[in-house]
């Protein structure tokens, strides 16, 4: 520990132009002044975001609300793995499965039920990592509020994309 | 303020209603930050997003001067009896947001020493998702509360003026 | 299932010679670059002296006590010590079994001040009692809970309601204490719930006037159970919940345990990895020091300087957000490296912050460095000796602001952090008004660093390939069978850690961040314990308060960075 490269950074006695107040004072009324003057006059650097009628542009790897996908036929891709559900550190996502009829194959599984609670979720996109089918994936919609708790645990119908995939606000998701 | 049919005077409706408008935007709020949800609770009042522009900037920690608790964090069973009692203490009007899972489910710590949901003991008018939700999240749920207090949709709201009791006026 | 608590020791130690009597049952030297040594209780504390002061040793710094719970085995709970020797970098840990029954062992409070709240918490979670132990009460749990909860029979979700009329005051601040030599004074209940405290802190002041002449500090308002719930999850679920730790740089206990379960595997993080977790880390570093710094000057009655500290922090959490996904908990890193690549402007976003953020720190130096009204109220308040500070387990920027140089990234260097060129801040004062000259210098060398690790950015991939380890490649597991069968392995059974237990620390925002981490060779973590840097920082603030005012201890408490989610985890 010796020979580590320190720098040191005492300040020593305080000098005579502090002691007196004012200069150091009078510099840092120059900084808050030449804030504000730029805030009044530029304009260019005022940080604020006027939400919400201007939104901040979010990346596209944002963790919002998820969304599951479907395929050609509009019916989602979920083959109810229960991969999700064991990733998920909050234990948020409940499926129930049954044998899809529709399949091609014998014992194929589609969620019977999906249920999401998001007030539980803490958006960590870990379901999305586990997912082996890309069916569950999430939007950037994250401006989100709820009057009950139950009105937060959300099922296949409010989680299932609206259009098209590429008309959906995306967020987090495997590929970029 | 409503008659006994349970309809509203024309007078009463507009003192409602400005009641109201006044409440909405002078909310003052008292951040019962306990974790991560606090520092994002920070962000929404410091320049980016500049909470004073919903009139509600005066952060207070007195539970006498406000009357928007935020409940950001995680709230143990060390810590339930001190926010019930700050709640309790609160001048009426008052309103709660729950910020974040944490204070609205107990979030991913389904353990021990965590409160499952502070609207375990107070009630809670509105709850944001997100861990911790983003600022404009809060603010989408400040939003909605300015205008829940302006239909007169929130907890307290209904505790002051009840339905009416239609079965009784019927007859 | 039972846990070799002594493995790879070897027969003959050189140091073997200077324990000539039968305390020291093995000892050896492990993987993680510990002495391990075994001791038997009733020899324990007589080794723990020589530890300190043989010049052999010279163990001036206690940096964690842990409990285990093995109940298989006869003797139940291992304590585990963590020991150091600050100026040669050796490190020590000593073990010590005790049995259910007589679960007790002599206090090292004597020895170390640290071992202070330490030993309450193995205490309060194991039920480990400290014989000598000046006021053994728990610490984390609140007063009407029942039993231990990291015995590993207790169940996680079993809780206990606390009701007001529970609520204990400590003795000496009962009214009823009152005498005519006290006559004058009162007691200030300070927190859980006030603005200066930053959240959950509770410090119960008995006031002579204005001077307080006794403090204590209540802590556990935000005991959220980490360590018990990292025993019900993956190795890889833990990182979301290490980046609710240190709230104000998630990034950098994301890193750390990552770092510590990677040692445990034998692996390493590809070197672009390496070199993203480095420059993010170091921005999280600036993160935590802007909330710190801007949180005590609002305490102190300087609101402006928050204001622009805020300004970068929402600039670094724009770049944060378009790596991860997420501003503040960001859950990037994965043990073997990072979820998913660095967007393709990474390099561009942090140039721009490199030009961004020296202006606002800039600013802040103008308006509060050379003020004398701050200087006032932070110089030769909150003073403490570099002896003292060691021995009260401190670490990070509190330390050197009392003059020790230690620093873990240059002390034992870790993710390539030998390569860069930077100097560690020290101060020699020790008080308020030093922390805030180093918070501020290291926020100066911290750009240094990212300045020239951005410059050295190299391509490749970011997480190892090993898919024992990290999920493979979505491509390859949405076509390939093998690639979907170790997804689907990973999924359900997790990764599995060899059998063993390893220390491994890094340099956090608030100094030494450890993870003393025991595995059982399945696919959850058998016992994880973090050392908080602020655990430390904090069990001696009640004892520097003695003798100062009030306002005093407002200002003292912000310059610590007392981080809630941290300390009490």
């Amino acid at each position: 520990m010796k020979d580590v490269p320190a720098v040191n950074v005492d300040r020593g006695k305080i000098p005579f132009g502090e002691r007196i107040y004012l200069g150091p004072i009078l510099g840092g009324l120059r900084v808050t002044l030449r804030h504000f003057l730029r805030n009044v006059f530029g304009q260019r650097d005022v940080a604020t975001i006027e939400y919400p009628e201007v939104k901040r542009q979010y990346s596209e790897r944002l963790r919002g609300r998820h969304i599951l996908t479907t395929n050609e036929q509009g019916e989602v891709r979920c083959v109810a793995c229960y991969m999700c559900e064991t990733a998920c550190p909050a234990d948020c996502i409940t499926i129930v499965a049954e044998e899809d009829p529709t399949a091609a194959v014998d014992h194929e599984k589609r969620p019977l039920s999906f249920e999401i609670d998001l007030l539980r979720c803490v958006y960590c996109g870990y379901c999305v990592d586990a997912c082996p089918k890309q069916a569950i994936i999430m939007s950037r919609e994250h401006e989100m509020a709820f009057t009950t708790r139950e009105e937060a645990v959300v099922g296949i119908d409010e989680l299932r994309q609206k259009g098209p995939i590429d008309q959906e606000d995306l967020g987090y998701r495997p590929y970029f | 303020m409503r008659q006994p049919d349970g309809s509203s005077s024309m007078l009463t409706t507009r003192v409602d209603a400005m009641l109201g408008w006044v409440r909405k935007n002078s909310l003052w709020p008292l951040p019962f930050g306990t974790a991560c949800c606090a520092i994002e609770f920070m962000s929404v009042v410091s320049a980016h997003y500049d909470l004073a522009r919903f009139g509600a900037e005066v952060v207070r920690f007195s539970p006498r001067q406000a009357d928007l608790m935020i409940v950001a964090g995680t709230i143990t069973d060390k810590m339930a009896p001190a926010v019930k009692r700050i709640y309790d203490q609160m001048a009426e009007p008052k309103y709660v947001i729950s910020m974040g899972a944490c204070a609205c489910t107990g979030g991913f710590y389904r353990a021990y020493h965590v409160v499952q949901g502070v609207d375990e003991f107070i009630p809670v008018d509105v709850y944001v998702p997100g861990c911790p939700p983003t600022p404009e999240a809060l603010m989408h749920g400040i939003i909605k509360l300015q205008e829940m207090i302006q239909n007169g949709e929130t907890k307290y709201d209904r505790l002051k003026h009840p339905e009416p009791d239609r079965t009784a006026s019927a007859g | 299932m039972t846990v070799s608590s002594t493995q790879s020791l070897t027969e003959r130690h050189p140091l073997a010679d200077a324990f000539p009597g039968d305390g020291v049952e093995t000892i050896g030297n492990d993987a993680d670059g510990h002495t391990v040594l075994a001791v038997d209780r009733s020899h324990l504390l007589e080794i723990l002296r020589q530890l300190r002061d043989d010049d052999r040793f010279r163990c001036d710094f206690l940096s964690d006590i842990c409990g285990v719970d093995y109940p298989d085995r006869q003797q139940r709970f291992d304590v585990v010590y963590h020991l150091a020797n600050l100026d040669s970098g050796e490190r020590y840990r000593v073990k010590v079994a005790v049995d259910e029954d007589d679960a007790v062992l002599p206090s090292a409070y004597g020895v170390w001040k640290a071992a202070d709240w330490f030993e309450r918490e193995v205490w309060d979670m194991f039920g480990v009692r400290f014989e000598g132990h000046p006021n053994l009460k728990r610490i984390l749990t609140h007063e009407a809970f029942h039993g231990h909860p990291l015995r590993k029979d207790y169940d996680p979700g079993q809780r206990w309601l606390l009701t007001e009329k529970d609520i204990m005051t400590p003795e000496w601040a009962r009214e009823e204490q009152l005498d005519d030599q006290h006559m004058e004074s009162q007691v200030l209940n300070l927190g859980p719930s006030h603005p200066a405290t930053h959240g959950t802190l509770r410090t119960v002041l008995r006031l002579e006037g204005e001077n307080i002449v006794k403090a204590e500090s209540e802590i556990g308002y935000l005991h959220r159970c980490f360590e018990k719930m990292s025993e019900t999850h993956g190795w890889q679920q833990v990182i979301p919940y290490t980046d609710r730790l240190n709230y104000c740089s998630s990034m950098i206990n994301g890193v750390g345990y990552a770092l510590a379960v990677e040692n445990m595997l034998g692996i390493e993080a590809p070197p672009r990895a390496q070199v993203v977790r480095v420059i993010l880390s170091e921005l999280s570093r600036i993160m935590d020091h802007a909330v710190c710094l801007g949180a005590n000057l609002v305490d102190l009655g300087a609101l402006t300087n928050f204001w622009y500290f805020f300004q970068i922090r929402e600039e670094i959490y724009g770049l944060l957000e378009s790596c991860a996904g997420g501003r503040l908990t960001v859950s990037y890193a994965r043990i073997g490296g990072l979820a998913h690549d660095v967007p393709a402007d990474f390099e561009e976003q942090v140039r721009r912050l490199l030009d961004y953020i020296p202006p606002f720190v800039a600013d802040v130096d103008k308006l509060i460095t050379r003020n004398r009204i701050f200087r006032d109220r932070t110089e030769g308040i909150g003073v403490l000796s570099p002896e003292e500070a060691v021995a009260w387990g401190w670490t990070g920027p509190c330390l050197r602001a009392c003059g020790v140089p230690y620093d873990v990234r240059k002390a034992h260097p870790y993710m390539g952090y030998e390569q860069y060129e930077f100097d560690v801040p020290v101060a020699t004062t020790g008080d308020t008004y030093a922390r805030y000259l180093v918070r501020m210098e290291e926020i100066r060398q911290s750009l240094r660093i990212i300045r020239q690790a951005i410059d050295n950015l190299p391509g490749g991939p970011v997480i190892t390939d090993d898919h024992h380890v990290a999920l493979p490649p979505k491509e390859k597991v949405y076509t390939e069978m093998e690639s979907l069968i170790w997804h689907f392995k990973l999924i359900f059974e997790g990764i599995k850690v060899p059998p063993g237990d390893a220390y491994h620390f890094t340099e956090g925002a608030n100094g030494e961040l450890g993870y003393y981490i025991v595995s059982d060779g399945s696919g959850t973590p058998y016992r994880i314990k973090v050392r908080p840097p602020c655990f430390a920082l904090y069990q001696a603030y009640p004892h520097i308060l003695e003798g100062l005012l009030v306002p005093d201890a407002i200002a003292i408490l912000g310059s610590l960075n007392i981080i809630a989610g941290e300390l009490d985890r």
